[in-house]
């Protein structure tokens, strides 16, 4: 327990956020893919979020132990939507079915840009957690000048 | 430490780093579903360190009352988490302040008061 665990938490808070955003941009960059390698259309991935004990193997067992302990995040698992594809009619297309309809991915770029920016003010957040946090420890050490 | 006035500074630093650790956990799982803000009752956990004259190493959270619950069960108020992270920043550099004048006078009382 000290001040550097606090900058655990808030580096797992950074890698949680960044993780999220990289699943976010790839939905935004397969918003037109009609083909992939698992055959049919791109499909949207969305990331699931849980708190967990940062630090050492030790501590974490330790904290697991009592009961409130500050806990940092991680991501437990990145969904992906099962939802039918969108259909477009477009006859010439080289992925179209019999009918002439592509399937396309169900992805909402606009829904996506706002989640974007959800996980870089959260990134912003946790950054500042931790320049808050670095200058207490700064001021710890300037105690004996 | 050194006197009751430095035993009393430590106990009051231990306790707002322990919040300010709290306030990180909050912020990392601002996105948390179902996550409930955690806090420590810092007045009452300040009055038992000063009863007692040490901080508690591991105080009990709790969870706060009152904030609003988002539709995944979440109640983190990034606001409230910011507003108690620069509040728990200064509350910190008041403490460091008074504990650096205070050692400051310790040296000075070493060293004959050549050192002032």
């Amino acid at each position: 327990m000290s001040l550097f665990d606090s900058i655990s938490v808030s580096a797992s808070g950074l890698t949680a956020q960044r993780q999220r955003a990289e699943v976010l941009v790839e939905n935004i960059a397969n918003a037109d893919t009609t083909r992939t390698a698992g055959g049919g259309p791109y499909r949207r991935k969305d990331v699931v979020f849980e708190s967990q004990s940062t630090g050492e193997p030790f501590s974490s067992v330790l904290q697991n132990q009592m009961d409130d302990q500050p806990k940092g995040v991680a991501i437990s698992q990145i969904v992906t939507d099962q939802s039918e594809p969108d259909k477009r009619y477009m006859p010439g297309h080289p992925d179209a079915d019999k009918d002439g309809y592509v399937a396309f991915p169900k992805v909402n770029p606009a829904e996506d840009m706002v989640d974007l920016m959800g996980a870089s003010r959260a990134y912003q957040a946790n950054v500042s957690a931790i320049s808050a946090v670095k200058d207490m420890i700064s001021r710890s050490m300037d105690l004996f000048h | 430490m050194l006197d009751q006035l430095s035993n009393q500074l430590d106990s009051y630093l231990t306790l707002v780093s322990q919040r300010q650790k709290l306030v990180a956990s909050n912020i990392a799982n601002a996105d948390t579903p179902g996550y409930k803000t955690k806090d420590i009752d810092f007045e009452a956990q300040l009055h038992a360190a000063l009863q007692t004259g040490g901080a508690n190493p591991s105080p009990s959270a709790i969870t706060v009352p009152g904030l609003r619950v988002k539709n995944d069960g979440n109640n983190v108020d990034l606001d409230r988490e910011s507003r108690l992270l620069s509040e728990n920043a200064m509350r910190f550099n008041m403490a460091t302040q008074f504990l650096r004048a205070n050692l400051k006078d310790l040296h000075t009382a070493i060293s004959g008061g050549a050192g002032a």
